[in-house]
């Protein structure tokens, strides 16, 4: 008989105690997170800059270098170089992106020397073919990026390349060689897109 | 049970027949695409068998086509609930067979992910469990605990589920700037949280009604039938991979294994097997302190070449994940490409071991039986 009082009163302690605790929280701060839409800023710009949104490519720094086409696991980037006889350039003709295909692992933008391809912020891609998630980086053949090696100095890719180097620079350096002293941007990217750059060069 | 009511000509009067149900492959209390087909007397189960397979991918034979570094992503998908402790098996396979050293920090940084990524599976495991009894309340806190980490490893890796994070030799970014104060600041959010789950789940008496003596594991049935990790901790079994066959640092943090004590029943029932992961959790909130406070300066990973072509060889590693010891048998045959990879992994056990517990059960206890193993379906078939 005690014990089945026992157990009808821990029943209703133990509900109590629970209740308390859901009580509680009208006393605290919520913890909501308003709808994209009702935000203050774009969704995408309150995300972190490490986030691996859709892949995108900056042209005006691709080298050519096919280290991203290699790393990929799932061959979702097809990039097609031409060389060009007489000026001894290479050609960008193709880079493609099946973003249907991809999954965001990241392993292509860890390689790439100048940060030409890299994660944006932006995840929303819903379309209604499957096609349209290609996406088609070269419309008109270019020529690859060739590093300058008295760093670069084209106003116009100057803030493109920074912005790339930045976020080159978020991955970790390996051990050796040891992490270079800190100087100031330009000095610290050139040997970086040089040597790799020497190496993606057919 | 019939009952041996006869008419006079012979005929039963109730006769009763076994009906066999169909809990999934689509069910929403089984935890992803699991099947059970379940032979049940009323509500009394004779038993209920387990078809695995549903959400097989291969990801084994993927291995040998994609590579040492491409099959990183690959196992962020072997257990999607804690993919960081994944990742870490398959780095530590590879660099014990190409011989590579992690430097200090890197394991540092490996061993924040990780456990961050065990608090985040097991809020989700009870959690869970809470929603299957009836207690949708325990959920939706559960998971906004789970929110605030999936927001800490999104920061340090850029990915909320599928991190990617560790690569061959250590990992791929260094502690984002201020990430170490972020985490101690949700340490200090989350240890008063787990006393309150107590206090909003554990002790509650119907909670305790529903699992209690329900599914009792015996010591010596979890060793024979090879429960890894919290289910065999739960049976009263002092074994964890972190202690008793140590890999990267765990040897220098101070932290405890719980096992199941039989509170409310006897030792290894349902409830022990839930009260062993919040206990997990506590120690892990412990291991991420440590870790905070002694982590090293320094490089986070090794250089390793691109084309990464161990010699030929074979290992076999554990790793304790959350749901328990996880085993991969790597073998290399000096290519660029992993010869073999084999998995194994803690829920596959745990499903084996149902058929035999549910004999007898309720059928609505099967439910609170799957929920306490922490069944992942993609870690069963892999």
């Amino acid at each position: 008989m005690s014990a089945y009082v026992g157990n009808i009163v821990d029943s209703v302690t133990s509900i109590f105690d629970g209740m308390a605790v859901t009580f509680s929280h009208f006393f605290r701060r919520p913890y909501t997170v308003q709808y994209p839409d009702r935000m203050p800023v774009r969704v995408q710009d309150a995300l972190p800059y490490r986030y691996r949104g859709f892949l995108e490519v900056d042209l005006e720094i691709c080298t050519g270098c096919l280290a991203c086409e290699r790393a990929c696991p799932i061959d979702c980037i097809a990039i097609d170089v031409l060389k060009n006889k007489e000026t001894k350039q290479n050609l960008l003709v193709r880079f493609d992106i099946d973003l249907a295909k991809c999954m965001y692992c990241g392993l292509c933008s860890e390689p790439c020397p100048t940060g030409s391809i890299h994660h944006t912020r932006e995840f929303e891609g819903a379309d209604y073919s499957l096609e349209s998630m290609v996406r088609r980086f070269v419309l008109d053949p270019v020529e690859t990026y060739k590093p300058k090696k008295s760093g670069e100095d084209d106003p116009a890719i100057v803030p493109i390349l920074e912005r790339g180097m930045r976020y080159v620079n978020e991955f970790a350096v390996p051990e050796a060689p040891p992490k270079p002293p800190k100087k100031d941007a330009a000095p610290a990217v050139k040997p970086a897109v040089g040597a790799a750059a020497a190496e993606g060069q057919p | 049970m019939s009952l041996e009511l006869e008419f006079d000509d012979g005929r039963e009067v109730f006769a009763t027949e076994e009906m066999t149900l169909n809990m999934g492959p689509q069910h929403p209390s089984t935890h992803g695409v699991l099947r059970f087909i379940i032979r049940a007397d009323g509500e009394v189960m004779r038993s209920a068998k387990a078809d695995v397979g549903y959400l097989h991918r291969s990801i084994e034979k993927i291995a040998e086509k994609v590579g040492w570094h491409g099959f990183m992503p690959y196992t962020d998908r072997v257990d999607y609930v804690a993919a960081m402790t994944t990742n870490q098996a398959w780095a530590i396979a590879a660099e014990a067979l190409g011989g590579v050293t992690v430097p200090r920090r890197g394991e540092y940084c490996r061993v924040i992910a990780a456990e961050l990524g065990r608090i985040c599976s097991h809020l989700l495991a009870a959690g869970a469990m809470g929603m299957d009894i009836g207690a949708i309340t325990p959920f939706t806190h559960a998971v906004r605990e789970r929110e605030l980490i999936n927001d800490l490893l999104e920061e340090l890796c850029g990915a909320r589920l599928t991190f990617n994070y560790m690569r061959i030799g250590g990992v791929a970014w260094d502690l984002p700037p201020g990430f170490d104060a972020k985490v101690l600041r949700f340490l200090n959010h989350f240890e008063p949280y787990v006393d309150e789950l107590d206090d909003l789940l554990s002790n509650n008496k119907i909670y305790i009604e529903r699992l209690a003596n329900v599914a009792v594991v015996s010591r010596e049935r979890a060793i024979a039938y090879c429960l890894v990790g919290p289910n065999l901790r739960a049976s009263g079994v002092r074994y964890d991979i972190r202690k008793h066959l140590p890999y990267s640092v765990y040897p220098e943090f101070d932290f405890e294994v719980p096992i199941g004590t039989g509170r409310h029943g006897s030792v290894g029932d349902c409830w022990d097997r839930y009260i062993v992961r919040l206990d997990e959790m506590r120690q892990s909130a412990r291991i991420l302190r440590q870790a905070l406070e002694g982590l090293p300066e320094g490089p986070v990973i090794a250089k390793v070449p691109r084309n990464y072509k161990p010699a030929a060889g074979e290992v076999h590693v554990h790793v304790e994940t959350p749901r328990g010891d996880q085993s991969w048998y790597v073998v290399a045959d000096g290519t660029e490409y992993p010869y073999r990879v084999h998995i194994r992994t803690g829920s596959f056990a745990a499903m084996s071991i149902i058929e035999e517990l549910s004999r007898g059960l309720m059928v609505a206890d099967l439910v609170a039986l799957i929920a306490s193993f922490d069944i992942v379906a993609p870690e069963v078939d892999r």
